[in-house]
């Protein structure tokens, strides 16, 4: 069988590939320093989430993974369990946060994925302590909550990194940057559309053997109603947000990320369809409405735990020269060109960025910006009569390459080479909270079936 | 760490596409497995086997293997002779790593073949084997495995074995599933398609093959390296 050495240089005669995107010199995620310039790092939350970050990490050079925290044993023992098997070097291990603050001398950084109403606290006591942070979204349950890792970020001068993995993709800085910015491919926005549906099957509770129950008192201690809280603490109002926040947060960020502003308003409705029992809505709806430097856009988002009907997970935004419909998930990606180009607007507000429009998008699949899709099936017409309800159907795109290593992994780069002073930040806390603001609102609206317009102080640190 | 990996943009032109997504395909029947909608002993009765619930967790990752068969929609029917029993139940599991990084190789043969939390033993990465000592030799009809099924993934370089001899000597050992298209276990490429990992496990056919004691191989999984497994069951006529 392999040993750890042999697989270490296996994978590193294999790593160069990293991302694979079209395109000369257009993106480029900092590079991640020498092995030599070691990062100590301390995991603090080692579930689900945790462990996807662990296995981000493990082929980021240069990292030591001194310390875990979680307040459960059998994630500790998974995480101890992980960093031995990567580093042979067994970490200590911490029920509480303080302790491990406390005893840990020389820890460079935190990567954090606790539950979401422990974002706030863990974050603040690790920026307090002198860390730098990589904290999971939602940055907290509470707007409050979120205020405060900024108010801290700044204080402390170290760095916060918020999880919004997208915004350190390669694919999607490329999409933003060349297609929609660069080559303005979808012409004026003027709707977007997102959504993240799960089949139900895929939204049951999380199960775990009896003999792990972790004890009343710890529970207690740490916020937890009981085991069953514990595992499962995405469906409780005093613990996180719900689907909005666990699932939404990542794609109404993309709408505020693209269309470079954030909304004006939310109208909302959600409820429990098929989890009865559950707190938070197992389904919601919510409109958002924007004034961008191109015009108004309005902006529909779905989360749906209830049905996986409509593909999955993905974001759309809808032009009127071409529209772009993108996902981590590069099966999903699409994008297409309008039939006919949309006649110049002459009372539109004039862009000062805006480009001659030469677009060829010939022009743009020859210089590799875009892949191109088969032909556009036209459906007989009887008669030979046009049917005037009906716009030609669009030509269909591809972007030209896709990323082949875990999606969290850039955006973890990201932090680490800023940390080592390479790089900077692609999503801190202060423009995490602006993008995910609003979504705070989001709940309220549906609770109260009141459409939300937003203050300046509702939206500000 | 010596390896380093840069985000490297390429021009188009030389651009290194990453392909092969999952050629799904449905299931195939025959011997094989995770899919198996009929097959086995001619004649024989079918392998009453008890299904766990189905529980998916969180977010599927992409499975970029060939030739990927997916899951079957209903309990696959395998046929095994009526004189077939559950050999493997609390028979005694080692393993290439006898440090498991989360679990027991006991679980391996608990009986117990539930999704979640505390039902699976974690292997460390790279190719990994398991064993299941029978205690005496059979005439195996069916191994049936559940790595890990609460999340949709493929795992690869699968093998399994059956022998006389603990140490799996190759004219000793009669290999009854591979799908390790890349020879990573160096036992040979396989003809098997890997599988999507679900509640119906993998019945592989032993076809009546010799021997005391079931080998098991993987190497890693299309959600990560590590290698899992939640049960084993191997049904056959004890000799």
């Amino acid at each position: 069988m392999i040993n750890r050495r042999d697989f270490l240089a296996k994978t590193a005669a294999g790593a160069g590939a990293g991302l694979v995107l079209g395109t000369p010199g257009l993106l480029s995620a900092a590079s991640t320093g020498s092995p030599s310039n070691k990062l100590n790092v301390a995991l603090i939350g080692h579930g689900k989430q945790g462990q996807v970050l662990f296995e981000s990490m493990k082929n980021i050079p240069g990292l030591h993974f001194q310390a875990v925290c979680d307040i459960w044993e059998y994630n500790r023992k998974i995480a101890v369990g992980h960093v031995r098997a990567l580093q042979k070097h067994t970490p200590k291990d911490y029920e509480n946060i303080e302790d491990l603050l406390a005893n840990e001398k020389g820890l460079d950084a935190a990567v954090i994925a606790t539950p979401d109403f422990w974002h706030s606290p863990h974050t603040v006591k690790c920026l307090e302590a002198g860390l730098n942070v990589y904290c999971e979204k939602m940055m907290s349950n509470t707007i409050d909550g979120a205020r405060a890792m900024v108010k801290a970020m700044e204080k402390s001068g170290k760095l916060c990194q918020i999880g919004h993995q997208r915004r350190s993709n390669p694919r999607y800085r490329f999409t933003l940057d060349q297609l929609i910015n660069g080559n303005k491919i979808c012409g004026q926005i003027v709707n977007a559309n997102a959504q993240w549906n799960r089949a139900v099957k895929s939204s049951q509770n999380i199960a775990y053997a009896e003999k792990l129950t972790i004890k009343q008192d710890i529970l207690t201690k740490y916020g937890f109603k009981d085991m069953h809280q514990f595992m499962n603490w995405r469906f409780f109002r005093d613990l996180s947000g719900g689907a909005i926040s666990d699932l939404g947060a990542h794609q109404i960020d993309i709408f505020n990320w693209f269309l470079g502003a954030v909304p004006k308003s939310v109208y909302a409705t959600g409820g429990n369809s098929y989890f009865t029992q559950r707190e938070h809505f197992d389904n919601v709806m919510a409109l958002f409405d924007y004034d961008t430097p191109q015009g108004q856009v309005r902006a529909f988002y779905q989360v749906l735990t209830t049905t996986s009907s409509g593909g999955g997970y993905w974001e759309s935004f809808m032009g009127t020269e071409g529209t772009i419909k993108i996902s981590e998930n590069s099966a999903t990606t699409e994008i297409f060109k309008e039939a006919s180009p949309a006649p110049k607007d002459p009372n539109a507000p004039k862009d000062p960025n805006e480009k001659a429009s030469s677009l060829s998008w010939d022009n743009l699949v020859q210089r590799g910006f875009l892949g191109r899709k088969a032909a556009p099936v036209v459906a007989p017409v009887a008669g030979g009569v046009t049917d005037s309800r009906v716009s030609a159907p669009p030509e269909g795109f591809s972007l030209p390459g896709e990323l082949n290593k875990p999606p969290h992994q850039p955006h973890l780069e990201n932090f680490f080479a800023s940390v080592r002073g390479e790089a900077k930040l692609n999503c801190d806390a202060r423009h995490a909270f602006l993008s995910e603001a609003p979504i705070y609102f989001v709940n309220p609206s549906a609770l109260s079936k009141q459409p939300i317009v937003f203050t300046p102080e509702q939206l500000s640190v | 760490m010596k390896h380093k990996l840069i985000v490297s943009i390429l021009a188009a032109s030389s651009a290194l596409f990453i392909t092969g997504c999952g050629d799904n395909k449905k299931p195939t029947g025959a011997t094989a497995a995770s899919g198996a909608t009929s097959g086995g002993t001619v004649g024989g009765v079918a392998l009453a086997l008890n299904y766990p619930p189905e529980l998916i967790e969180g977010t599927p990752k992409a499975m970029n293997v060939p030739n990927l068969v997916q899951p079957p929609d209903k309990d696959p029917v395998f046929l095994v002779p009526k004189e077939a029993v559950l050999l493997s139940k609390d028979k005694k599991v080692t393993g290439s790593d006898d440090n498991p990084i989360i679990g027991d190789l006991k679980l391996i043969t608990d009986g117990d073949k539930q999704a979640g939390e505390g039902y699976f033993v974690e292997l460390l990465e790279g190719p990994q084997w398991v064993q299941i000592d029978l205690e005496k030799s059979a005439a195996v009809n069916a191994v049936c495995v559940w790595h890990y099924h609460s999340q949709k993934r493929a795992y690869k370089g699968v093998v399994i074995q059956v022998s006389d001899d603990p140490k799996f000597a190759a004219t000793a050992t009669t290999t009854i599933y591979n799908n390790d298209y890349e020879n990573v276990t160096k036992l040979g490429k396989g003809s098997d398609n890997p599988y999507v990992e679900s509640r119906f496990g993998l019945i592989a056919d032993g076809k009546g093959a010799k021997g005391r004691y079931v080998r098991l191989y993987s190497n890693g999984n299309t959600s990560n390296e590590m290698n899992h497994y939640i049960e084993v069951e191997v049904y056959g006529v004890p000799q």
